[in-house]
């Protein structure tokens, strides 16, 4: 029999039964859509937060810790995780990171989260002191200012403010701007009673827009200010981490200077190094292992209807076990029975998966609105400095084609078996049953 | 002189089933010959063993003993797919008819051919032929539900001719529809036979019916008893 015939025959038996073929193709249009909406959210989640955090990335830069297992997110409030212990780094460090091949200039970040006042309005953020000069250099394409001027050494009591604290609600309210007095409130909670430091100063400089989440460099939602002062007002020589600036930024390079950083006898493997394109990597992994779980949630939706084939398919072989008695009995072989069962099951996946996909790209589209629209935000810092972003879902070649594979594929291999069996039957016994 | 091959040879045919725990004989060593252009008739009651017969030699059932030879081939000696073949070469009519109802009297008789690989084409113009043959061109698109016994019967018959069959395989062919109808069918089954050489084997137990054929042979509990020579 001729493939197309087979096809059209398959075809015919299904459109006889339209709505239990109908509701069979259902199972896997919601097995397939689950897999497309959740995958497709969850890389268009991947690519707007990993360009976020590219906008501001400098790619040769090595960002060093104290805590030898480290934490994910370094950049962020001192970093997060890493084993605990009394090793500090301090401002002089850079002194010696300075000296190890590769490295052209580092910068100690000391950061605190500290209440800013201006007029009548007050923000929590984080207060970071850093050489301006150093910092320029390192982050010369973002530590730029967009009004005023970032002195590089600035006289004590001027500060630079990133774009979303001068104007943190995008519509024109300036929270300060430059030349503006305001007043950082940092709360020493080291000593007891907890005790409150007040430090007035003026905006010298407006930071240009940097944009996306800016884990590992300047920040829209961070006030600078020198790093001397930074020791004063908080009364520490402690830095949160160093920014290092490299000569290259080959992966050879990354790792001897990580390498000479780490095993420095100064630090005593008490630092970790991470590069800014280990934390894309990190985050790279974690979407991964993301969407594995989140396939494997969908995919379970799928195998339910992969068994809901079965089941239907093996009540349409008893109804048409005399049918298959008379193909048999009218020279059709075996395998050409085979054939049109599974046939049957290619047409239920082909459709399924073609209507799956569709319904999950618009399931995706629209969840990625509502999120969008309804505010789904990132919080950084208290208050009202937040920012806000979109979510596009993203629906790659390799998801839309394993989609429509995985779809056919989980059809036909719960069919094999109905199939198989109404192949096996026999001509005089299918013939004879009622 | 030589003779020539019979189209249908049984030896020494015996099938035993296993109806619960008691084995049933439903052939007890069965020789039967049937020569091209035979209108054979095979008489006999409910229960004589003429269908496991008719199975045997449709290659539809394997016997538990003796051997079917069609056209000179031991049926036993054939795989799966030879047997499949063996079938294309087989007209079966069934008192049942059984034809598939979602498909229309013409798809019904194209059937075999679309298993036997023919194109598109050339099997519609085969069985709008085959459908002129048994008087049903009127009646082509309608399904099997939309067409009387009779008329259900004739596209059996017109399905069986399809590809031009060694011979019909016709089970009680009349028994399913009223006598007017039968004697029409009867007519056009003496008809292929006389003037298109149709070989037909053709299980009864209506001694009328059978009266028709040019042989007929008597089944009674799995035996030939008797051969009412060649009329």
């Amino acid at each position: 029999m001729k493939v197309g015939d087979v096809f059209s025959y398959a075809f015919g038996a299904i459109r006889l039964r339209k709505l239990r073929a109908g509701l069979t193709t259902l199972g896997v249009v919601i097995g397939i859509a689950a897999i497309v909406a959740l995958l497709s959210i969850s890389q268009g989640l991947q690519v707007t937060i990993t360009d976020q955090l590219k906008s501001g990335f400098a790619t040769d830069t090595l960002i060093v810790s104290p805590g030898s297992g480290g934490g994910i997110f370094s950049g962020v409030g001192g970093g997060v995780g890493g084993s605990g212990s009394d090793f500090s780094l301090v401002v002089t460090d850079t002194q010696i990171i300075n000296e190890i091949e590769d490295v052209v200039t580092s910068a100690a970040v000391i950061q605190e989260a500290c209440y800013v006042q201006s007029g009548d309005r007050t923000v929590k953020l984080n207060v970071v002191g850093v050489d301006f000069d150093i910092y320029s250099e390192i982050y010369g394409s973002t530590f730029v200012a967009e009004s005023g001027e970032i002195v590089p050494n600035p006289d004590n009591g001027t500060v630079v403010v990133g774009k979303r604290i001068s104007d943190p609600w995008e519509n024109g309210t300036i929270f300060c701007n430059v030349d503006d007095v305001v007043e950082i409130v940092w709360t020493n909670t080291t000593v007891r009673p907890p005790e409150n430091k007040t430090y007035a100063v003026t905006v010298a400089a407006v930071l240009e827009e940097i944009g996306g989440l800016s884990l590992t460099g300047p920040s829209d939602f961070a006030v600078y200010i020198p790093i001397s002062q930074a020791q004063s007002l908080f009364g520490t020589d402690e830095c949160d981490r160093i920014v290092v600036k490299i000569a290259n930024e080959d992966d050879a390079t990354i790792k001897a200077v990580s390498e000479a950083i780490e095993e420095n006898d100064a630090f005593s493997g008490q630092v970790s190094v991470r590069s800014s394109t280990a934390v894309l990597n990190t985050i790279s992994s974690v979407f991964s292992t993301i969407e594995l779980f989140l396939a494997g949630i969908a995919a379970i939706s799928l195998l339910v209807a992969g068994v809901g084939i079965m089941n239907i398919m093996i009540v349409s072989l008893m109804e048409r076990t005399r049918e298959i008695g008379i193909l048999k009995a009218l020279g059709m072989k075996s395998r050409t029975v085979l054939t049109i069962f599974i046939s049957e099951a290619v047409i239920i996946g082909l459709l399924g998966a073609t209507f799956g996909i569709g319904l999950g790209w618009v399931l995706a589209n629209v969840a990625a609105t509502i999120f969008t629209g309804g505010g789904f935000a990132v919080a950084t810092g208290q208050g009202a400095v937040s920012g806000a972003f979109a979510i596009t879902p993203v629906l790659t070649p390799t998801l839309l084609m394993g989609a429509f594979g995985f779809g056919i594929a989980v059809s036909v291999i719960f069919a094999i078996y109905p199939a198989w069996r109404a192949s096996k039957l026999k001509p005089v016994e299918a013939l004879r049953y009622e | 002189m030589v003779l020539a091959t019979p189209i249908v040879e049984t030896a020494d045919l015996k099938k035993t089933y296993i109806l619960g725990k008691v084995p049933v004989n439903a052939l007890r060593g069965v020789n039967l010959k049937v020569e091209k252009g035979d209108f054979l008739a095979i008489l006999g009651p409910s229960g004589s063993g003429k269908s496991t017969l008719l199975n045997m030699i449709g290659a539809l059932d394997k016997p538990t003993e003796g051997k079917v030879f069609i056209d000179g081939v031991d049926v036993s000696t054939l795989n799966d797919n030879q047997l499949a073949d063996l079938r294309r070469s087989i007209g079966f009519v069934f008192q049942f008819f059984n034809l598939i109802p979602r498909l229309n009297a013409i798809g019904n008789v194209e059937l075999p051919m679309a298993v036997s690989g023919l194109g598109k084409n050339e099997r519609r113009k085969h069985a709008e032929e085959l459908l002129e043959t048994v008087g049903l061109k009127e009646r082509m698109k309608h399904k099997p539900a939309e067409l009387s016994g009779g008329e259900r019967q004739r596209v059996a018959i017109a399905r069986a001719l399809a590809n031009n069959p060694r011979f019909l395989l016709m089970d009680e062919p009349t028994g399913n529809i009223d006598s007017k109808t039968a004697k029409e069918i009867m007519g056009l089954v003496k008809r292929l036979n006389e003037d298109e050489g149709v070989t037909i084997i053709m299980i009864t137990h209506d001694q009328q019916l059978a009266s028709q054929a040019t042989r007929i042979v008597k089944m009674l509990d799995g035996s030939i008893i008797k051969e009412i020579g060649q009329l």
